[in-house]
């Protein structure tokens, strides 16, 4: 409840208000008439280029940037997969797949094994030698074992036929049939399986062979680098054979049957020692040298060739859907970067405007 | 369409009418702060310049518009008082400012300076607070969204510093 000292104080205070300028008061008024022009003094972005008109050409811009990169990366993926495609479905399947082929080179050229280009190929036993006798431990080349596995498709009346191709096509390439099974009747039962070895440095030309024999279904080949253990074996064997020739001088040396005995034992144990790692690296090489090859022979509707060879409308489908994965995992990708970015932005913003409020209260305090 | 961008908008109209009935009491509180015409005049401007870019993100429900408008004019003249490094200090008659002075006699101008010299001797947010009741003139619904706090608590607050200053008053006299 005011009093009629409160109306007098009131009274007296509103006498002590500023009042601006007239000059001021014109030229505010001027401005407010132009809609407030921005003064060159604060030139502050935010003003004219507030941070929601920003949002949309910025959203439009990451998302064209996720499709752009999403289809780049799509097609990419579609180019790799397109030939294995196509030789699957093998307008002509008689071709070879030749684009494996020459990625299987790149990988891993037919001379790549642990032997200098020099020596003998391919399962010969003086592959040991190589590296008991001479192999340095800097080994140039790389060892890489490789493997494949080829399914044909056809007709149940040409199993057989088929199955004596295969068989020729290995012996053509000095390969070896690990094993092998045949199988009559109906489509779909009848069939066959080989389990091959061939020389790794004719495995692209057996490849091509084998493709060639009827309707190639599927390809795969794979690379395996074991130059690391090879390389490792080779040392082992020179170590043990540098201790079997000490040891051998050391017997010439000996004169106390004692101590011939105790150096003879040594030996045999070091000989045996050096025995398990020729047949270890022996092994290796072999693996090297020789690439597992699994054909399977099928009869019956295969999964790809219903569709012929035609680029069609299943087609179509699975490449959306590869690359709506490919947008999906841009994007999360891109998420996970920007993410804590504007987690790191929003945390800084908040943590400046609660400054500033404190800052401000703290003025008047 | 050229008529309808010559057309001013609502919102325009609005702020044009909140701008001629705020533009002196927002100088009077903005002055009050800072002590300093020049410096009135600029964050003035600059206070008025920022309310009509976020003039489209008044919501009315959250309170009146002139309410928001000192909110802004008030972190604008804070804004200033921080750069300065200056604390604010509220004066009955800041240094180079006008203020309307009818000087109808020697008694008159005796009762002024009493009641400047006991405002010198509130706290500054208590100075505050009669600026904007009494300088502003807000309603303490409008003072309490202003300082961000409760109407009631506004009026408690104002309440106590009128008691303050009227027992300087009283002191001085």
């Amino acid at each position: 409840m005011e009093t009629p000292r409160d109306d007098r104080l009131a009274a007296e205070l509103r006498e002590l208000r500023p009042t601006p300028r007239p000059e001021f008061a014109a030229e505010l008024d001027q401005r407010a008439a132009a809609g407030f022009p921005r003064r060159s003094r604060w030139p502050r972005l935010s003003f004219s280029f507030p941070a929601r008109r920003l949002l949309i050409p910025a959203g439009g811009l990451a998302v064209i940037a996720i499709a752009v990169t999403s289809a780049v990366v799509g097609m990419n993926e579609s180019g790799h997969e397109a030939p294995q495609t196509l030789t699957q479905k093998a307008d002509s399947p008689r071709k070879p797949a030749t684009r494996l082929e020459d990625s299987a080179s790149e990988a891993a050229p037919p001379n790549s094994t642990v032997l200098p280009s020099s020596a003998p190929t391919a399962g010969s036993s003086a592959g040991i030698e190589r590296f008991s006798e001479k192999a340095t431990p800097q080994i140039r080349h790389r060892a890489v074992e490789r493997s494949a596995q080829l399914v044909l498709g056809a007709a149940p009346a040409d199993i057989a036929d088929d199955s004596s191709q295969v068989l020729e096509a290995v012996h053509a390439h000095d390969g070896i049939v690990m094993r092998s099974s045949t199988r009559e009747g109906e489509p779909g039962v009848a069939g066959a399986r080989f389990e091959l070895l061939i020389p790794s440095a004719k495995l692209s030309d057996a490849l091509a062979a084998l493709s060639a024999i009827d309707e190639v279904r599927s390809r795969h080949e794979a690379t395996d680098d074991i130059t690391a253990p090879t390389v490792a074996a080779s040392e082992l064997l020179q170590d043990s054979k540098a201790r079997i020739d000490s040891l051998l001088a050391q017997l010439e040396g000996a004169e106390a049957e004692s101590e011939r005995e105790a150096v003879e034992a040594e030996l045999a144990g070091e000989r045996r020692h050096r025995a398990r790692l020729r047949a270890q690296l022996q092994q290796l090489e072999r693996r090297a040298d020789y690439s597992r090859v699994l054909v399977r022979i099928e009869t019956g509707a295969g999964e790809e060739s219903s569709g012929g060879g035609a680029w069609g409308v299943g087609d179509a489908l699975d490449d959306a859907g590869k690359i709506l994965a490919v947008a999906v995992a841009v994007t999360v990708v891109a998420l996970a970067i920007l993410g804590p970015i504007a987690l790191i932005a929003l945390l800084a913003w908040l943590t400046h405007r609660a400054w500033v409020r404190r800052e401000r209260r703290r003025v008047l305090s | 369409m050229a008529e309808a961008q010559d057309t001013p908008r609502a919102g325009d109209l609005a702020f044009e009418r909140l701008y001629r009935s705020s533009r002196d009491d927002v100088y009077a509180y903005v002055a009050s702060l800072l002590r300093d015409a020049p410096a009135a005049e600029e964050v003035t401007a600059a206070a008025f310049e920022r309310a009509y870019r976020k003039r489209d993100r008044f919501d009315p429900e959250r309170g009146e518009p002139r309410a928001w408008l000192f909110g802004i004019a008030r972190n604008a003249a804070l804004d200033e008082l921080r750069r300065r490094g200056r604390q604010a200090e509220l004066t009955a008659e800041p240094a180079g400012l006008e203020s309307v002075a009818p000087a109808e006699g020697a008694e008159h101008d005796e009762r002024r300076m009493i009641v400047s010299a006991a405002l010198e001797r509130l706290e500054p947010h208590e100075r505050e607070l009669i600026a904007l009741k009494f300088f502003a003139g807000l309603a303490n619904a409008e003072i309490a969204k202003v300082l961000g706090i409760g109407e009631s608590n506004a009026g408690t607050k104002l309440h106590r510093a009128m008691t303050k200053l009227r027992e300087a008053c009283d002191g001085n006299a």
